[in-house]
């Protein structure tokens, strides 16, 4: 939801800035996907037709007729999750940020929050794939009025995108496609893990822009990601997901890499010994491509990796 | 109140706040730290902190937090209306139409004065507009005219803000969100000088038009025959007032209740008087907004919080409580 319908410059933008932040994580933004499974997969008819049962993000049970055929998904991640499944052939539509081209030909429902219901009911969705949480109380119950399935996706670290990506296997009917992406994503991560043990930590600060800084606490996916391969948040100690910090705190803390979110400029005075990486956008979004994500985060923290340590050929648990 | 004892007593809390704001910020700091890094010595980290960080941003505090309030004075007495601020000509939403066009098309990558130049860029725009429309019938500007087209001016930069966050990013959004809501903290010598090259003499000027802005807002009419050249003086205090309003909003965004409490609160305690009004209300602006400002940096310390939620949270209570005695009195 990039749509704010502002009123008053101060009054009215103060009042949706709350979940405005949270958007930050969510939003829109672009991933480049490498490796991805091909889209066009003639094999989709053989999925077979007993009924389906997710528990999905909230607790909710959901219970479909069979695999899922015509989906709606409201969250670009997990529009990418179906994309890896092989299951990109069953969207019937999209929203305003997916804007990839593969995606461009389906008709857009608006944003993830709050979509167009009327857009939805013609595209006649048989399940809605729809963000977890409190930002949009409205879209959930609607789609119960209309008797439209829906299940809801948590997409705010790398527990939730295994999740998503099993979720989403059940629902689709294609359980082994989704079972080989996470087992890849495991093994990935471990793999990275492994290479990056032996380098030295580096003490992080992830900069959103703006003024005050703000800057991401524990909690976020970005965080995590960070901290797995062999970062230190420096700010680790906020009680926020992402909160501006006074301009002293990132001049007194020992910074040795700060990770510069989108395009505003970084005050480089405020951390003259770090260096400073220009991340773009796409790496804060949780999706199938985290391995790709935590990859390129390990190669801006420690430059060159170096070669996998044999032991670790063999994938995690 | 006698002028004299509140005016020592506003320019004792202004040096007051200033060393308090300089002593202390979200990174602890001892005073011979503090006193070292004043005198060019210590630790380069605490040098930066306490004469790039804090002082910088404490001095603009003053300035901005004494031009809003005197340009609120200014514009309470020239259209004799006890709601009129700084932003009442609709200065607020032309800086942020200006700041939002920056962040919308990624112009801050062009530098970090994009941002403050486009916002004063707006800021003019929207004085010019609304005083073009308010001279627009005659000879004489009507204040009345000079209100409405404010206010109806306010409302088309508002849609317009609406409409280019609509069609940007959720970044964009976020951060004119930001910037709207006003800060100190992206103070830089620079900005403190600007700002001081302008305001310092543009506030002088104003108070030394303190005698017929004391027969203004009795009324025009009455100015006039008491010798008053009613549209010299109108004109000239209404622009420079508008400027400093500019010049403050380009370098710390729209920060609210400063400029509309402060001159109300002065007024309350000595009387309308412009000669002791506006430089009180000068200095009242300065301490207040330097105050603000070390409570939105320590509140939550590190985390800072909108400086325009403090102002309203300290201002409107103090602000209500003086109005309740004064009604009493």
């Amino acid at each position: 939801m990039g749509r704010a319908r502002v009123t008053h410059p101060s009054a009215g933008l103060r009042r949706v800035l709350p979940f405005l932040l949270v958007l930050a994580v969510f939003g829109c933004g672009e991933s480049d996907r490498a490796g991805e499974s091909r889209a066009d997969d003639p094999s989709r008819g053989a999925a077979d037709q007993r009924p389906v049962e997710i528990v999905d993000a909230t607790g909710r049970t959901v219970l479909l007729d069979g695999p899922a055929t015509r989906i709606l998904s409201l969250v670009p991640s997990a529009t990418l999750t179906l994309r890896a499944i092989g299951a990109s052939d069953r969207l019937v539509g999209r929203t305003d940020y997916d804007d990839e081209p593969w995606a461009s030909g389906l008709p857009s429902v608006g944003g993830g929050l709050e979509p167009n219901l009327e857009a939805i009911v013609t595209l006649r969705p048989d399940l809605v794939v729809r963000f977890a949480g409190s930002q949009d109380r409205r879209t959930p119950q609607r789609l119960d009025d209309l008797g439209i399935p829906h299940v809801a996706v948590r997409p705010d670290g790398i527990a939730d995108v295994l999740e998503t990506v099993r979720m989403l296997g059940q629902a689709t009917g294609r359980r082994a496609e989704a079972d080989s992406l996470a087992t890849a994503i495991r093994s990935d991560l471990a793999r990275l893990e492994a290479r990056v043990a032996p380098l030295p930590r580096k003490s992080v600060a992830y900069v959103l822009g703006g003024t005050p800084p703000w800057v991401a606490g524990p909690g976020t996916y970005i965080h995590e990601l960070v901290t797995l391969v062999g970062g230190d948040n420096v700010f680790a100690d906020l009680d926020a997901l992402y909160a501006p910090v006074s301009p002293e705190e990132v001049r007194s803390r020992r910074i040795e890499v700060v990770l510069a979110s989108g395009v505003e400029a970084f005050d480089r005075s405020l951390a003259p010994e770090a260096r400073i990486e220009i991340v773009d956008e796409g790496l804060e979004i949780p999706g199938p491509d985290l391995a790709i994500s935590a990859h390129r985060l390990a190669e801006l923290l420690h430059g060159p990796l170096p070669p996998v340590p044999p032991d670790a050929e063999s994938p995690g648990p | 109140m006698n002028r004299w004892v509140l005016g020592a007593g506003l320019l004792l809390a202004t040096v007051v706040s200033v060393l308090l704001g300089v002593r202390l910020g979200s990174v602890p700091l001892t005073t011979a730290q503090v006193l070292e890094a004043l005198r060019g010595g210590g630790d380069p980290v605490v040098r930066d902190i306490v004469v790039q960080l804090r002082l910088p941003r404490v001095l603009l505090g003053v300035l901005v937090g004494g031009g809003l309030a005197i340009a609120g004075a200014t514009f309470q007495a020239l259209l004799r209306n006890p709601l009129a601020e700084p932003y009442i000509l609709g200065i607020s939403g032309g800086a942020s139409v200006g700041a939002v066009l920056v962040l919308a098309f990624g112009w801050m990558a062009a530098g970090s004065w994009a941002l403050p130049l486009a916002a004063f860029a707006g800021a003019l725009l929207a004085i010019v507009l609304v005083f073009r429309v308010a001279t627009a019938t005659g000879r004489a500007m009507d204040v009345r005219v000079l209100l409405l087209a404010g206010v109806v001016v306010a409302a088309f930069f508002s849609a317009c803000i609406a409409f280019i966050l609509s069609i940007s990013p959720a970044r964009t959004v976020q951060s004119a969100v930001l910037w709207i809501m006003g800060s100190l903290a992206g103070a830089t010598w620079r900005g403190v000088l600007l700002t001081a090259a302008y305001t310092t003499p543009a506030a002088v000027l104003l108070i030394g038009l303190a005698r017929p802005l004391n027969l203004l807002s009795i009324g025009e009419e009455t100015a006039h025959h008491l010798g008053a050249d009613v549209e010299k003086v109108k004109r000239t205090s209404l622009v420079v007032a508008a400027l400093i309003t500019a010049s403050g909003v380009a370098v710390a965004g729209v920060i609210g209740f400063v400029g509309l409490v402060v001159p109300h609160a002065v007024r309350l305690l000595i009387g309308s008087d412009h000669r002791a009004l506006l430089p009180l209300s000068f200095l009242a602006g300065a301490a207040f907004l330097t105050l603000a400002d070390l409570a939105a940096r320590l509140a939550l310390s590190p985390t800072e919080i909108p400086i325009g939620v403090i102002t309203a949270f300290i201002g409107v209570p103090f602000f209500l409580v003086l109005l309740r005695r004064s009604i009493a009195a």
